[in-house]
């Protein structure tokens, strides 16, 4: 009851636009061929599950995850290395930024002949845009730490690693968690887009949806899509979820300094 | 006089410092600091007095090595070992604390670091927790804390290692009475104890009266001792008492002609 209570905003707004949608089809505005009834829809979901989506889902969510580590476990210690040692961030600085402003779907050929057509490549691609974001939040994050508790540090003689790991890391974490929101669904978008493209073995959520599209079975397609929607809503919560435990300590006003 | 014995050795010796902040932000007058020299002895509790503005805490950062001025030397004890054994404690106690570590936690990490072990490290968490009783609040974040909890909080984390000098930055500028008077007969405590020097910087006259064996009034600029006083009063200090007024007395007195 309470969970509805919190979330009636959200609730009412997807009712309504479900609502909307099965008046536009109910009176027939649109053509059913470009949008197919919400119940045709819901119809189709559960067979199109047992079908193939449910080992998409699993495949897709498996390599936007693995892209995710990939990012974190580079992006994170990287980064704050470069925020607390500001002389070797000017200098990577430029070519940083510069490989930021390149398209990361761009480079999709390069990664193919590099690392050949395979998960690793698909991996790679969703990697790369999220470890960019990612480092560059933990660069700023460290390099907007508290200088005072830097001194701190300087007081208890820590050496840079623990410097890094027992004050830098809190101090950049709400940046780093900026990054990795933002990451989260650069990895979904790029893995769906790339299985449009490159379907191993046919398999994979992005993989589904253009299937379902180019064999003509339009509910199918819809259903795909809001699973793939819902996905991503689901992901950016846990996100959200992980956040807000990790940052529980966090002082609402950053009256410090 | 109650308080710790005066030695003769100093803890800290300022000599014919120049200081100025690069930026000019005060004006074209720029020198803050010129040929200023200070003694602060071993085992005393000297207050920092002036105007807002006067340049106290960054007397403060200067004494504690966090700025370097532009000329001059600042001499630390031979005894301090190392560089815990000087602390500048800074005016917003979230600066003086891990946010990200429970109170408990706040005062342990300091003392794991610098290898404090075993008994001797339990022994000293649990003094200091019942010291500024932060016992009942072991595992609360220091964000969820009142004021005066995590003004306590802050102190007792940077005295944990008993430094062997403590520069207290308006340690109760944000406190009421009640809570000023309990962290005073804290810090008084301790300093017995732990033979620490201690400097408070303060704008406050009964924040200066509550704790000081010596107290330097400054004023600007470039910044001058106006008057050096040595307060000949027990503790805890009664007030509307005819030593208490006196001493009152002289410090507006300090104050007064600081600003003319």
């Amino acid at each position: 009851m309470d969970w509805f209570r919190r979330n009636w905003r959200a609730l009412s707004f997807v009712g309504g636009l479900i609502g909307v949608w099965a008046i536009v089809t109910a009176l027939r505005l649109v053509d059913p061929i470009i949008l197919p009834a919400p119940w045709n829809v819901a119809r189709a979901v559960p067979g199109m599950l047992r079908e193939r989506l449910f080992a998409d889902i699993a495949l897709t969510l498996g390599r936007v995850l693995a892209a995710l580590l990939v990012a974190c476990v580079f992006g994170i210690p990287v980064g704050l290395f470069l925020g607390y040692r500001q002389r070797a961030y000017k200098v990577v600085e430029g070519p940083l930024h510069a490989l930021r402003s390149v398209p990361a779907s761009a480079l999709f050929p390069l990664f193919l002949i590099v690392a050949g057509v395979g998960e690793t490549s698909i991996v790679a691609l969703a990697a790369y845009p999220s470890l960019l974001v990612i480092l560059v939040n933990a660069v700023s994050g460290a390099a907007l730490a508290n200088q005072r508790r830097l001194y701190q540090a300087r007081l208890l003689n820590l050496n840079s690693w623990q410097t890094v790991s027992d004050v830098l890391f809190y101090e950049a974490l709400p940046s780093i968690f900026d990054g990795i929101r933002t990451a989260v669904s650069y990895s979904l978008v790029l893995v769906v887009a790339v299985e449009m493209f490159i379907g191993l073995g046919e398999r994979g959520l992005g993989r589904g949806i253009y299937l379902y599209q180019s064999s003509y079975r339009i509910p199918e397609t819809y259903g795909a899509i809001m699973i793939a929607g819902t996905i991503g809503i689901l992901l950016n919560w846990v996100v959200t979820k992980l956040q807000h435990h990790m940052l529980r300590w966090l002082p609402n006003v950053r009256e410090e300094q | 006089m109650s308080g710790p014995a005066l030695s003769n050795r100093s803890a800290l010796e300022l000599e014919d410092i120049d200081f100025s902040y690069a930026t000019r932000l005060n004006g074209i007058n720029g020198a803050l600091y010129k040929d200023f020299s200070l003694r602060i002895e071993q085992g005393s509790i000297v207050t920092i007095m002036g105007a807002s503005g006067v340049g106290k805490s960054t007397l403060g950062r200067i004494m504690a090595g966090i700025v370097l001025p532009q000329k001059g030397i600042v001499r630390r004890s031979p005894d301090f070992t190392g560089p815990s054994d000087l602390v500048y404690v800074d005016q917003h106690p979230m600066n003086g604390v891990f946010p990200w570590q429970t109170v408990l936690e706040n005062v342990r990490y300091p003392l794991e670091k610098l290898k404090w072990e075993g008994r001797e490290r339990r022994d000293r968490i649990c003094y200091l927790m019942t010291l500024f009783r932060l016992s009942p609040l072991s595992d609360v974040y220091p964000a969820q804390l009142s004021g005066g909890e995590l003004q306590r909080l802050a102190l007792s984390r940077c005295l944990s290692w008993k430094p062997k000098l403590v520069i207290l930055d308006e340690p109760f500028s944000a406190l009421d009475g009640k809570v000023k008077a309990e962290i005073t007969s804290a810090l008084h405590e301790l300093a017995l104890k732990d033979r620490m020097t201690l400097v408070l910087i303060t704008h406050n006259v009964s924040d200066a009266l509550a704790l000081g064996m010596r107290c330097i009034i400054i004023a600007k600029r470039p910044v001058r001792v106006m008057s050096d006083l040595d307060f000949h009063l027990g503790f805890p200090r009664e007030e509307n008492t005819p030593d208490y007024d006196a001493m009152q007395q002289a410090l507006i007195n300090g104050i007064r002609d600081g600003l003319v």
